[in-house]
């Protein structure tokens, strides 16, 4: 009884099922599709310039209270150049990781030296914002 | 437990200075990344900024930079993840965090008002603490 039941209901239920032709030409960018538009990405998917990131790198550097502003460039390095030891280096990765909202690794961390190694990195990580 | 949220992940034993210091670092950065909660919990917001926390903390332990006993660092870093797990915690209050860390010397001392002008250096010393 069941048994008889079962697939005259579903043949009231089933939908249909239609495949697309591939006849039709795949609309590639337009319109947009919708996995490029992140709207609940809290984000902001929009990449930091370079400029912008040397830019927000050498503030954070410079706002450090044990250096000296004048001697900042792109190129310098936290040790050699400006006289900080080990602790102050890590403190500026995490003033870093503050400003960029970042959280770095600690291998990735370590190797963090110099300002353009920062840059670096901080260019190449995607969730930077 | 006061590492309920820290996480002393490796028993407090360092083999060497150079892993007591990795420690060290290690410990920096996790009060680091905790010091906006501690914004949060304790509504610092408008007396001090996260750079002068970190500082605060980098010269904490800078104070005991000079020592090579990688035993007595294990102790120092001991007291360090409790003194951090209690602030975390909420078993401190918000008194006791400005007074220890964001003001110094000389901002819970009392002024010296006119009836202690002649006093002696020994009576002065001897109402700031007990030993010295």
């Amino acid at each position: 009884m069941a048994a008889a039941l079962r697939p005259a209901i579903l043949r009231h239920i089933r939908i249909p099922v239609q495949t697309l032709g591939r006849s039709r030409p795949l609309p590639c960018l337009h319109p947009l599709p919708t996995s490029m538009i992140r709207s609940m990405s809290s984000h902001g998917d929009d990449h930091l310039t370079r400029e912008e990131v040397v830019e927000r790198v050498l503030d954070v550097v410079k706002s450090f209270p044990k250096v000296d502003p004048s001697k900042v460039n792109p190129d310098v390095h936290f040790q050699k150049d400006l006289g900080l030891d080990s602790l102050d280096t890590v403190e500026i990765v995490m003033a870093l990781e503050e400003e960029f909202k970042l959280e770095i690794p600690d291998k990735e961390a370590d190797k963090i030296d110099s300002c353009s190694l920062a840059i670096e990195y901080i260019s190449n990580h995607p969730m930077a914002v | 437990m006061a590492f309920s949220l820290r996480g002393v992940r490796v028993p407090p034993n360092s083999a060497s200075v150079e892993e007591a210091r990795r420690r060290t670092l290690d410990f920096f950065k996790s009060a680091c990344r905790s010091i906006p909660a501690i914004m949060e919990t304790y509504n610092l917001y408008d007396v001090v900024t996260p750079s002068q926390l970190r500082s605060t903390i980098s010269s904490e332990i800078r104070k005991n930079a000079h020592i090579t006993n990688p035993k007595v660092i294990d102790v120092l870093l001991f007291k360090g993840m409790e003194e951090l797990g209690n602030i975390v915690e909420h078993a401190k209050q918000r008194h006791h965090v400005l007074g220890q860390y964001v003001l110094g010397r000389g901002g819970l001392v009392q002024d010296l008002g006119p009836k202690d002008e002649g006093i002696s250096e020994f009576l002065k010393q001897f109402y700031a603490s007990n030993y010295f």
